[in-house]
Order: structure tokens, then sequence, then C-alpha cells
């Protein structure tokens, strides 16, 4: 059987993607970029599943092809340990720039169920103005702990640090932003970046 | 930017402060909050004094890194926690590697985008805050290293030769520049270690990220954080390591946390997980009680029996 | 034609101080040529073989040394000796040299700088080990094994692999230094053909960004490294190295495939950049010339051997350069002395 793979064609790259994925100007030099790898030698994603790559996810966003990394799975997998910052000779904060895959991927409601549980810590952090709070049955644990060593039953926040926390979700936008994405508007992602390669059946 | 890389101690910390700004962390004083305490007990013994303020919320910095935050709400919580510990006249101390990378980052950030200080600025002016800049965060890793001399001198339960693997996590070494040591080839957690009679050992992947950050435990957790996993705890157990320090409760939640899960898939380690105070607390004698070891899923009892640590000490 | 009225004093008697100093002395006029080290050659000397004709650089050494020799009437050639002290006069600078046991004092008529470059520091990569395994070395100390091995070939045992990683202090911004060091990609073929020469069983992987062969012969030259030799080139920037089986393992990316690869060898060789000799901080502040912000020496618009009044440069102390290169900059900064006096002359008549 053939396999016909597509070439890239000019006109589907978008132009200045660079500069528009980076709407919030924390990786102002991908240019810099000298496609070295030591990033992805030192990534520990990529060394469990080499589909993960973030040399290329760079240079797909410096090229201006969009397609290709919104629609993966593989930008949800970074574990930002910044493993790849720390190593790079140019210092490009990549963590930063995936942070930035993922809002576009969001708006285009990519990937929506790698952050459907964000969504629901989010909206509980807002109450507590602590994250990871857990249920009734958690915060017994915690308490009884806490009370064991002496100390205060529940780390001490201040019902103004609360409806303050609460406040500033509120004003920029957060909340808002949180429940008008929509789970069931999730569309599917797939390991993108393995697409053409020969695939190892005893891998 | 500062260039220089790798600081002196001195240099970090010039001055032993009098009195610290700790600041909470959700994870922290939740999970494991015996590390809380470990620290206020360990810098009760070194005379320094330690303030906290229940005016003070989470970072908010890890639910930004997972894209669930906009930033636009970081970088308002931040300046609102930055002006607290302003006005507070205090250094401030963090004690997970989480809120030290996202405080010294989003910082950072207003530092040198004073269009994202102006609006952080007017965000939290309306609720009465003002946040005059300034980037200094410090981790209690960095005191308990200036302090090391100080500390070895008051070690009462020296650690035996115990098998010490210490993990350093991923966002303190990755802020290059200004800190203690180089994110290639840290050491100074192995010279505490030895400054309190353990034995510091040099595993092969003793670098390698405890897996958790940014919730890929809880999307990706069978399919890459357990491999992931198995590959750290393979090579500590191939070193003979008895017990894992962090200076992060995310890390300490990673690692401790999921051996269960591993362990019912086969994979049995078994090795105790505790924060670098918590063991630096043991040693300079403070009660176990007050440790709260209960919080941890592997059990740390047989590190307390090689340290001669009964129940009731 | 001899006239001992002007003198040179040349500072640093590497390949570019001693081709300045031949140079100047052959047109007839007098010399002084300071060395720091008890024996001449500089960075030649250290070496074992040369890019791209695998020529002998203590040949070269030995050649150039006889030439000294033939002009020893004014050529004053003073080991073990440095500048202490100078200070501009009328047309020129008085000067004082000292060895270990005396100073001299003298009034010399132009200067030539010559003072070379040296490798940058590798113990800021942790991730490489440097200082911490001993398998890790630079490439100067490899340069000394090389040696070691080519006079001892028949009772060293050849070792299994050896992994060579370009690009350390150099083209790294975080580090400090963006540029590229030049030499390095060629010497570093040098080093892993000449492996392959000596052991043809070890394995060889040179771990690259890019490979600059900019030069006559030195296409074919890496060429023949990699096709005839056999030596393996991986296209990724080392990330680390760890201790494995009492080896070392190398972690990479191959980029050209796009997966992460793994290597286990027994020595490592960085290839460091190339940065300025300390000393010549000091004397450019001495003679009060330019540096760039690296320290590396300027020129003059228009006069690239020219640093500053009636003082030239030539060779390292300028930028990283190969060996011909520091001869031709030698004979280039000897040719504006050599007019220099020529003017002078003209001008006391």
């Amino acid at each position: 059987m053939v396999i016909f793979l597509p070439r890239e064609k000019a006109g589907e790259l978008v132009d200045g993607l660079y500069k528009k994925v980076d709407s919030y100007h924390l990786v102002e030099n991908l240019e810099s970029c000298l496609a070295c790898g030591k990033c992805v030698g030192n990534c520990p994603v990529a060394s469990l599943t080499p589909s993960y790559n973030p040399r290329q996810i760079i240079r797909d966003v410096l090229t201006g092809n969009m397609r290709r990394w919104l629609q993966s799975e593989e930008i949800w997998r970074c574990f930002w340990c910044a493993g790849c910052y720390t190593g790079c000779p140019v210092d490009i904060h990549y963590p930063m720039l995936v942070m930035q895959l993922r809002f576009r991927a969001i708006e285009n409601q990519y990937g929506l169920k790698y952050f459907t549980p964000f969504k629901r810590f989010a909206l509980r952090a807002r109450e507590d103005a602590l994250t990871f709070a857990p249920g009734a049955k958690g915060r017994e644990r915690i308490m009884r702990l806490r009370t064991a060593m002496g100390v205060s039953p529940w780390p001490e926040v201040s019902e103004k640090a609360v409806a303050e926390y609460k406040a500033l979700f509120d004003m920029t936008g957060t909340t808002e932003w949180l429940n008008a994405i929509n789970d069931e508007d999730d569309k599917p992602v797939s390991l993108t970046y393995a697409a053409g390669r020969i695939k190892d059946e005893q891998s | 930017m500062n260039r220089v890389r790798v600081v002196e101690p001195d240099q970090r910390i010039p001055e032993v402060p009098e009195a610290i700004f700790l600041f909470r962390s959700c994870t922290g004083s939740m999970e494991y909050p015996g590390t809380e305490n470990a620290i206020k007990e360990i810098l009760k013994l070194l005379g320094i004094e330690v303030v906290m303020d229940p005016d003070q919320t989470c970072c908010s910095g890890y639910l930004l890194t997972c894209s669930g935050y906009l930033p636009e709400f970081s970088l308002g919580v931040t300046a609102r926690n930055m002006s607290i510990i302003e006005k507070s006249g205090l250094p401030p101390y963090v004690f997970c590697n989480g809120c030290y990378g996202y405080l010294s980052e989003l910082t950072h950030i207003m530092e040198h985008n004073p269009a994202y200080k102006d609006m952080a600025n007017g965000l939290i002016g309306s609720l009465g805050y003002h946040y005059k800049g300034g980037n200094n965060i410090f981790h209690v890793q960095e005191l308990y290293y200036r302090l090391k001399d100080e500390i070895a001198g008051k070690v009462v339960r020296p650690l035996n030769g115990l098998r010490v693997g210490c993990h350093y996590g991923c966002h303190y070494l990755a802020n290059q520049y200004g800190i203690l040591d180089d994110g290639g080839y840290p050491a100074f957690h192995e010279e505490l270690i030895e400054a309190l009679g353990g034995t510091p050992v040099f595993y092969k992947e003793r670098q390698m990220c405890c897996g958790y950050s940014v919730g890929r435990g809880f999307t990706h957790k069978e399919e890459l954080v357990q491999p992931h996993l198995y590959k750290k705890f393979k090579s500590a157990r191939e070193a003979g390591v008895e017990l894992i320090t962090t200076v992060c409760p995310g890390c300490n939640v990673a690692l401790d946390r999921e051996q269960p899960a591993l362990a019912k898939k086969g994979y049995e380690f078994d090795i105790p997980v505790i924060d670098m105070g918590q063991l630096i607390a043991l040693a300079l004698g403070v009660p176990v009680e007050k440790l709260g070891f209960g919080a941890n899923t592997v059990s740390v009892d047989k590190v307390l029996k090689k340290l001669g640590v009964g129940k009731g000490d | 034609m001899q006239n001992t009225a002007k003198t040179a004093l040349v500072i640093g008697a590497g390949p570019a101080g001693i081709e300045a100093a031949l140079k100047i002395g052959q047109a007839g006029y007098s010399v002084i040529l300071i060395e720091k080290e008890k024996q001449i050659g500089g960075m030649v000397g250290k070496l074992c073989s040369s890019f791209p004709r695998w020529e002998n650089p203590q040949e070269m050494l030995d050649l150039k040394t006889r030439e000294l020799g033939k002009f020893l009437s004014n050529i004053t050639l003073l080991t073990n000796t440095t500048l202490k002290f100078c200070e501009p006069v009328e047309k020129g600078y008085l000067v004082i040299l000292e060895d270990s046991d005396k100073e001299l004092n003298v009034k010399v008529d132009a200067v030539v700088l010559a003072t070379g470059f040296d490798l940058f520091d590798a113990s800021v990569y942790g991730e490489y080990g440097y200082g911490i395994y001993p398998g890790v070395m630079d490439a100067l100390e490899f340069e000394n094994q090389l040696k070691d091995w080519s006079a001892h070939k028949s009772q060293t045992e050849a070792p299994g692999a050896i992994a060579f990683f370009k690009c350390v202090g150099s083209r790294d911004r975080s580090k400090g230094n963006p540029y590229c060091s030049k030499i390095c990609c060629m010497y570093t073929a040098k080093q892993a053909g000449l492996v392959k020469e000596l052991f043809p069983e070890t394995k060889c992987y040179v771990f690259y960004m890019d490979y600059r062969s900019a030069g006559k012969g030195y296409e074919e030259f890496v060429r023949s490294v990699i096709e005839e030799k056999h030596v393996h080139y991986i296209r990724g920037r080392a990330s680390k190295v760890l201790p494995q089986n009492n080896r070392l393992l190398v972690r990479a990316e191959d980029t050209l495939m796009g997966i992460p690869i793994e290597v286990e060898v027994d020595k490592v060789v960085l290839a460091t950049g190339v940065i300025p000799r300390k000393e010549t901080a000091r004397l450019v502040e001495a003679f009060g010339i330019n540096t760039d912000q690296y320290g590396f020496i300027e020129s003059e618009f228009g006069s690239p051997a020219k640093a500053g009044k009636r003082v030239f440069f030539a060779g390292g102390c300028n930028f990283a350069i190969e060996l011909p290169g520091a001869q031709y900059q030698g004979a280039a900064a000897a040719a504006e002395v050599i007019n220099l006096f020529y003017q002078d002359e003209q001008e006391e008549r």
C-alpha cells in the first residue's frame, strides 16, 4: 500500500504567527532559537514519547504552521519542568510558550478534555483562596493532622483574602472566561507530530 | 537581568535576617503541614522570627501554568501578595519551589514590562493595595545553606550515615541567575546532608523532575508520570537511597503519593520522601510529633528507627 | 642596511609574535621579543598535528626558531619576561621589562601585542561535569592526551568511545559568550580524526550544531574525517553527561532525526571557546587601547593591525584564529611597524 505524505504548502502558513501566539509578550526571543536540541535532550517527556519535541514545536511556531500543534496532543504533555529553559543557550522560556499555545488551543476548542480538570480546580480555588483544597473528607484528615501537631486546624487564611481573591477573579474576567468554556465543544486531538513517521510496532 | 549565574550564600543573603515573612504554600500547609511547622521550629532554634499573614492568598502560579488562569489574574494576585510583603518590611521566604518559581517569574515580568505592573496596580488599587516593585524572592533552602555551619553546630541527632538522595525540584534551579548553585550539577543540598551526618547519594537520575508539575498527574498520569517516576525511583533504589528529601511540597506530593499506584503495578519502592526542613528539624532534636509524618503516604518509620527516634521523642 | 636606532617591542612569542619579530628583524630593525613562559611557541607548542594538512606543529616551530637564530644580532628574545611598566614618550614608549631576577629599562619606538588567546573555563557547564567526572576534559587537555597516546601507542589500551562536544562556551548567551570561536569545528575534526588514526576501533561521536569549515581545504578535511576515518557526527548540542556503569552517559537529541538519544562513552572532550588571555587586559589598560566587550583588542578604522598610537597587534589577542592566520597578522603588524620606522627615518633626515 502506498501512503502519500502531504507536502507543506506555503499558502497554509500563517505570517507572523509567532507574534500572535506570544500575545502576553513572555517569549520575545523565540527567533534566537538555534534549533540545537539541547532542550529535547533534557526533556523528560521527549524521552518517554519522542513524538513530543519542543524544538519542532518552536520551529512550527516560527515558520507559521499553526495547524500541526493546535490540533496536537503533544502540547498537552509538557511538564513545565523548565529543564529546557535551564539548558537553553539563548534562554528561551519554552514553558511560557506552551502555556500560550494551550490558550490558543482552548480558544479553538481543541484539547478541552485536558483542560477540564483545571477548570474545576480553578473555580474551587476561587472560593478558597487556596489551590487544591480537598473536599470534606480530605479536609477532616488535614484538620486532624494539623491539630495533632499543635497548630491551627486549618491554614489561617483571612476572610478578606478570600473575598479579594474572588474579586480579582471577577475583575480580570477569569471567572467569565472559565465558565464560558464548555467541555462538550471539545474537538479531538491526536499525536500530530507522530504522523508521517514509520511506526515501530514493537516499541 | 542579573547575568551572574552562581552566587555565594553571603552574597545572596548578605545579612542573616532577624525576622522573615514566611510565604504560605497551599500544598505545603494542607498536604504536608509538618513542613511548615518544621521550618518554624528550625528558625526558632536559630533565633529568627517567623511572621505569616492570613491576608496572603495562594501564589496562583500553579493553575496559571496549567493555562487554567488568565495571566492578568495571576499578575494581580502576585502584586497584591507582594504589596502585603512590602508592607511588612520583611524579606519574603517561600518554602515551595513552585511559589518560588511563580513569584520570581511574575514579579520579573512586572519589573520588565511596566504596562503589566500598571495593570496589576490598577486592579489591586481598587482593593486598597499598591505594589512598588522589586522581585527578590528567597527560598528557605537558601537560608539553610547560608546558616549551614550554625545548623551543623546544633545537631543533636546526627543522621548516622543515612543514605539520602536529595531532590532539588525544578523551579529553583530554573531561575539560573543569581542563585546558589548551577542547575547543571547542584550540590548544596548534599553539603547540608553531610553537615547533618548523613551520606548524600548522587544517583544517576537525581535531577529528574518529579513529574507532577502542571497537573500531568491529572491528565497524563498513567502514560507519562508513572513510567517517568519508575525511572527515577529505579535509579534511586539501585544507588541504595533510603530517604528522598524535597524542597517543594508539590514534589513531595508527586514522589510520595504516587508510590502505591506504582506498587500496585508491581513496582514496589517504599522510599520515604520528606521535606529538607523536616530532616533538619529531626537532626536538631525537634520532637517528632511536631513534624507531622502522619501526612506521609510512604511510612517514614524505618528512617525514624534508624535515627533512633521513638514515637515519644 | 642595519639601523638599530629603531626598536620594536613584541609582546608574546607565539606564532603571531614570532612572525612579527622575524619580519621586523629581517627588514633590518631591532626587535625585543618577550615571552612570559620559559619556552616560545604559544599554543602551537601544545598542539598534536594541525589542520588542514595534518602537519607537525613542532616542525613548524623548529623552523621558526632556526630563522630567529639567524637574526640574533637584531632580535633579542627574552623568555620568562613580562612587561612591568610602560609610559608614553615622544615617538614611543619607555618600558620596564622584568624577569625573575632583573629589570630592563628601554625606550621602544613601537609595540606589537601578540598575547594570544586562552580557553574558556568549562566549569560553569555543570551539566557536562567538567571538574567533576575525571573523564571530562577540555580541548587543550585532550590535545595533551593525544600527544601522550601518540608517544605510547603500543602501551595504551584503546578507549571504547569518545564524545566531542562543540560550542562549549561559544554561541551561548546564557553563559555570556554569544560569539562563535571559529576554530573549534576544525580542531575537533582534527582531534577525532587523530583518535581514529591511533585507535581505529574506538567509536568517536561529535555533537555539533553546525560545522564551520570555511577555509582552503577545510571542508574536504572535515568530510574526510567523517567519510574516511568514520567519525560519527550527530547534529544536536549535548544536553547532559551522567555517570553510568563507571563510564559516562551522554544525553542529546539527534535533531536530524528528531529523537532524543543516549550514548555511553569513556571520555568527553569539550571544544571550549576562545577568550582573551588575562594578561591582555592589563596590557590594553597600560597602553590605553580599545577592546570589545569580551576583552579582545579592537582595531582602528581602516587599519586592521593597528590598535593605538604606535601600538599594533596580531593573532589570538584580536580574536580566535588558526595558525596561518596568526602568521598573516604577525606579518601585517610587522609591515605597519616597518613602514612607521621608515617614515620616522624620513622625517629625521
